[in-house]
């Protein structure tokens, strides 16, 4: 897992935002669906990252933790590592309740999304 | 158990994860039923209508996880107020192996699978109870 310390870190921008390979071989090569799940998956990103910066906000750590995990649960499986490592560190400082280097990964998250998404406009399938 | 009389629920908070879950049972079982629910207590709503065979359920969820439903379920059956027991397949980003050990141990949990799903795990144990 490559957390960096800053989000220009090169080998924070050398990461593949998408495995293409595993995104298809998690729907069985069906493009359509891959469409689809992706389109949801940008929809929940948006979501969840607004409602992570309401509840930081709050000190919800339970609902921290919550959008956490499922952050890393479905970019895992759409094959966004790179989000699914950060949302995976972000869910274990949610449960040592640290929320200085909670928000500081958070910054990265977005920073990360950012990149998704520019990758994603350009995504042919 | 008949395969053309199958009944899944899906358990699980993230539309995208159900919808992967979902394509993938209809194209392994055409013929059986899928439900919905997007956290535990709509999982809970959707045991007492469906009554379904097969749950696959997720433990992280929003209003009430997968602890929370087990609860539910374990206590219906106590109480016999639920009779039929599913088969229930835990698919969990938990990665904490005491956690992953103690949920295997819950009732009706017959398999604990960790995401990101490898579907051909699922897959040879849906064969396993269906063949």
């Amino acid at each position: 897992m490559i957390i960096p310390t800053h989000p220009n870190n090169t080998d924070f921008l050398s990461v593949p935002v998408l495995d293409l390979e595993k995104a298809l071989s998690r729907v069985h090569h069906k493009k359509d669906l891959l469409k689809r799940v992706i389109d949801i998956f940008i929809q929940g990103l948006s979501e969840k990252t607004d409602l992570i910066e309401k509840e930081i906000k709050n000190q919800n750590w339970e609902s921290l933790g919550i959008l956490a995990h499922s952050l890393k649960g479905s970019s895992w499986t759409i094959g966004a590592q790179q989000l699914g490592d950060i949302a995976f560190a972000m869910e274990k400082a949610s449960e040592k309740k640290d929320m200085i280097f909670f928000h500081h990964l958070f910054q990265i998250f977005k920073e990360s999304v950012h990149r998704f998404l520019e990758h994603g406009q350009n995504l042919k399938l | 158990m008949n395969k053309d009389k199958i009944r899944f629920l899906i358990v699980e908070d993230d539309e995208m994860i159900r919808m992967i879950h979902k394509d993938f049972l209809r194209d392994l079982y055409p013929e059986s039923e899928i439900f919905e629910a997007e956290n535990g207590a709509q999982g809970i709503c959707q045991h007492f209508e469906k009554n379904p065979t097969i749950i696959l359920l997720d433990m992280m969820m929003p209003i009430l996880g997968g602890e929370g439903f087990l609860d539910i379920l374990e206590e219906g059956h106590n109480c016999n107020i639920l009779t039929n027991k599913p088969k229930i397949i835990v698919v969990t980003a938990i990665k904490d192996v005491k956690e992953l050990m103690s949920i295997g141990k819950r009732f009706a949990v017959e398999a604990v699978i960790s995401k990101p799903l490898v579907q051909n795990q699922l897959k040879s144990l849906l064969e396993d109870w269906l063949s």
